[in-house]
């Protein structure tokens, strides 16, 4: 019986030499092409700029396009630690702005998480009521507060007056010994429901077996969350922690929206007093002098809180 | 498959590629105008001012209509924002191709000097030959116009600025008439409160509200020369003891006489207590008359007397509309600022402005009662002293408010306020 080799095969098989193996591209090189694209936007829009800001902290500007950058030096540094009447005002208030952000919307936000972990009537309902809030452009929230804290039709005069105790209301945007913390108070109302989700999101994975697990050796509830429940969240914290810190430091439209900065400078920020040297008084090379501040103040606290957090994960 | 990774890479970098080139570009087409400007071609204007009252607006489309009506190729669109933004907006885009073909905008050097400075007004004497401009406007309207060394835009209002009164306020006061000196004036105010009404209301957030007090209150203190210099940064704030006068003055109006909370409102709320009757008295401008009718206001229970500092002087500014040195169209803007600069024109919309025309050859406003109060206000004037936003640089603007504000609300005592300015001045100097 003769069997019949298709031609193609017999080709093949006249041939010695074994197929070349296909040299491995690396998963990056792979990647570059989409990644170009991302890259060059994130490049125009968010790197130049920071850099242009920094190398402008060294000029004296006044941000017209018809008037020259002079070359300062340190002088723009130099005034704002030495003469300038209200940076000092704007670093505290945004060093206060992040501790009380970390210690109080975050720890609302978890307590809020883990009782919405439960299984209760309503669960969802209140899940969206206490995240709406989120929603809201945050000049949206600054005209809602502003009457809220009008002193005269405000809910809230009104509201103490209503209930006689009319020797408690106050100018809560006016009187500047109170109206950061005012503000702030809007900012938790804003910013409580976001992190609520993340934290819920983190409980999700908390293994229920080991839960149980705990339960079954008799351990109560808050040996259950602080050697279960909290490790695991561990991840979320690092998020949530990060977001935070970096959020509280570019605070500006709550702050531009309920008060301008005032009574007299004494709810401004960096952010905001970054802005109003540059676009307000003109002095572009003052205002990106304290963006440069405002950079390293972050820089300084994000990156070795990342660290420590990264070398804990390894662990 | 080769083919269709590399046309995906392809595709991408050149969709990339011109995205980034189209936002580099700075923008290609003006936002003032379209259309190549040459005659017969359409032509899109546009004019850049702060938010208009109801009678404001109407006299505005009014102008607007009659200009297109007799110009079919020219559209005329405008675009309103509240002050400091109006303020804000005109500065980014000085020296741009972003900015309007006409701005409305305050004369004084700290706001229209400014961007003067800046080269954004186009000198408009060849204008002012053309139309014969210099005829229309009074001497006191143009001396705003020329005072940069050129034509820097034309006269749109002079804006006198005195004391609005509610009469039935007054007289259940027991005040009979008004007052002619600043201490009359404090009397009045005590005669208020011991009535239960609240003398005079301010909205604090908006800077430049209070600051109309203080500005009164340094030329009150201080004479008209010292003021002047003062305000112009000539003379040392830290040398004049009228200056520890004035400021403790506004301390005592804070504390005694405005409006409860004004720190933490604006001037439009604070202002919604002058028209229902909460507050007795208002420091205002011209453009008040029609604010007051559009909210309802019977003009008849308002009277307005100037704030008497003693130096026979009107508070006031010149506002004027600019012709933008990057439009393209400027003698289509011109056109547009003739027509309505003309007597048949402003015929029809004195008064929604100003009680005064800047036309010479226009009569005052008749509609609204409180217009008519104006001429022998201006009449007994003997010159203007403007407000301060408009005489200091922004970032002396800025320190002026605050120190203003530190001492209403007790962080800086009034004799260190004048210092504290020094200060500030010399280190920027």
């Amino acid at each position: 019986m003769t069997t019949t080799t298709p031609p193609v095969a017999r080709r093949d098989a006249r041939r010695a030499d074994p197929p070349r193996p296909r040299a491995k591209r690396s998963p990056f090189v792979r990647a570059l092409p989409y990644l170009v694209p991302a890259g060059l936007l994130y490049g125009y829009f968010l790197v130049y700029p920071m850099i242009d800001a920094v190398r402008l902290s060294f000029y004296d500007w006044s941000g017209f396009r018809t008037e020259p950058q002079v070359w300062v030096g340190l002088r723009n540094y130099v005034r704002a630690f030495t003469a300038d009447p209200v940076f000092w005002t704007a670093f505290k208030n945004s060093l206060i702005w992040v501790v009380l952000s970390l210690a109080i919307p975050m720890m609302l936000s978890l307590l809020l998480a883990l009782g919405l972990n439960r299984k209760l009537l309503g669960r969802n309902l209140f899940r969206s009521v206490f995240y709406l809030p989120a929603v809201f452009a945050s000049i949206t929230v600054a005209a809602m507060w502003r009457w809220i804290y009008n002193p005269t039709l405000g809910a809230v005069n009104q509201g103490l007056k209503a209930i006689g105790l009319e020797s408690w209301t106050h100018q809560w945007l006016g009187d500047p010994k109170i109206a950061l913390y005012s503000v702030f108070v809007a900012a938790i109302w804003q910013s409580v429901g976001f992190n609520m989700v993340l934290f819920l999101a983190g409980l999700q994975q908390v293994p229920v077996e080991l839960v149980e697990a705990a339960r079954i050796d008799g351990a109560h509830g808050l040996q259950i969350f602080r050697n279960v429940t909290l490790p695991a969240l561990r991840p979320t914290f690092v998020v949530v922690v990060i977001l935070t810190i970096i959020n509280s430091l570019k605070v500006f439209d709550l702050v531009v929206g309920m008060t301008g900065g005032g009574p007299a400078q004494s709810t401004q920020v960096l952010a905001l007093w970054s802005w109003t040297q540059s676009f307000q008084n003109h002095t572009f090379g003052q205002g990106s002098a304290v963006a440069t501040v405002l950079l390293i103040i972050s820089l300084a606290l994000v990156v070795p809180y990342l660290a420590w957090a990264l070398r804990g994960e390894d662990h | 498959m080769r083919y269709t990774r590399s046309a995906a890479v392809a595709i991408s970098a050149t969709a990339a590629l011109a995205l980034v080139t189209g936002c580099g570009s700075g923008g290609t087409s003006d936002a003032g105008s379209s259309g190549s400007g040459s005659s017969g071609e359409k032509v899109d204007l546009t004019l850049w001012l702060p938010t208009q009252e109801d009678s404001q607006k109407a006299g505005l489309e009014t102008l607007v209509s009659d200009f297109e009506a007799a110009n079919p190729d020219i559209t005329v669109k405008y675009e309103e924002r509240s002050v400091d933004d109006h303020k804000t907006a005109l500065r980014q885009v000085a020296g741009t191709d972003a900015g309007p073909d006409i701005y409305w905008y305050w004369e004084g050097p700290g706001l229209g000097g400014e961007l003067v400075n800046a080269g954004m007004s186009l000198d408009l004497t060849k204008y002012y030959d053309q139309y014969g401009w210099s005829d229309r406007f009074s001497d006191a309207a143009l001396a705003g116009i020329t005072q940069y060394g050129q034509h820097d835009g034309i006269p749109w209002t002079l804006q006198g600025e005195a004391i609005y009164y509610n009469k039935t306020l007054f007289a259940k006061a027991g005040i009979t008439g008004t007052p002619t000196s600043y201490d009359e004036l404090v009397a009045d105010a005590d005669k208020l409160v011991a009535a239960g009404i609240t003398p005079i209301q301010f909205g604090g957030t908006v800077n430049w509200h209070v600051m109309r007090l203080l500005d009164s209150l340094i030329e009150t203190e201080c004479g008209s020369t010292v003021a002047d210099a003062l305000n112009t940064t000539q003379q040392g704030w830290d040398s004049e003891p009228c200056v520890t006068d004035a400021f403790t003055a506004l301390k005592t109006w804070g504390e005694k006489y405005i409006n409860q909370g004004f720190m933490g409102i604006s001037n439009d709320d604070s202002s919604q207590l002058f028209y229902t009757g909460q507050a007795a008295m208002a420091l205002e401008g011209t453009w008040f008359d029609a604010n007051l009718t559009d909210n309802g206001v019977n003009p008849d229970d308002i009277g307005i007397f100037a704030f008497p500092t003693g130096t026979g002087r009107l508070y006031g500014f010149g506002e004027a509309y600019y012709v933008n040195a990057t439009s393209k169209h400027p003698d289509e803007a011109a056109k547009f600022l003739d027509f309505i600069t003309s007597t048949a024109e402003q015929q029809k919309v004195v008064g929604a402005w100003a009680a005064m025309s800047p036309n010479v050859d226009v009569a005052p406003a008749t509609g609204n009662p409180l217009h008519e109060l104006w001429p022998p206000i201006f009449k007994a004037a003997t010159g203007l002293y403007i407000n301060n936003d408009q005489n200091l640089s922004l970032d002396q603007t800025t320190e002026y408010w605050r120190i203003q504000n530190s001492v209403l609300t007790g962080d800086i005592a009034p004799a260190d306020a004048g210092a504290e300015f020094q200060k500030f001045i010399d280190a920027n100097s």
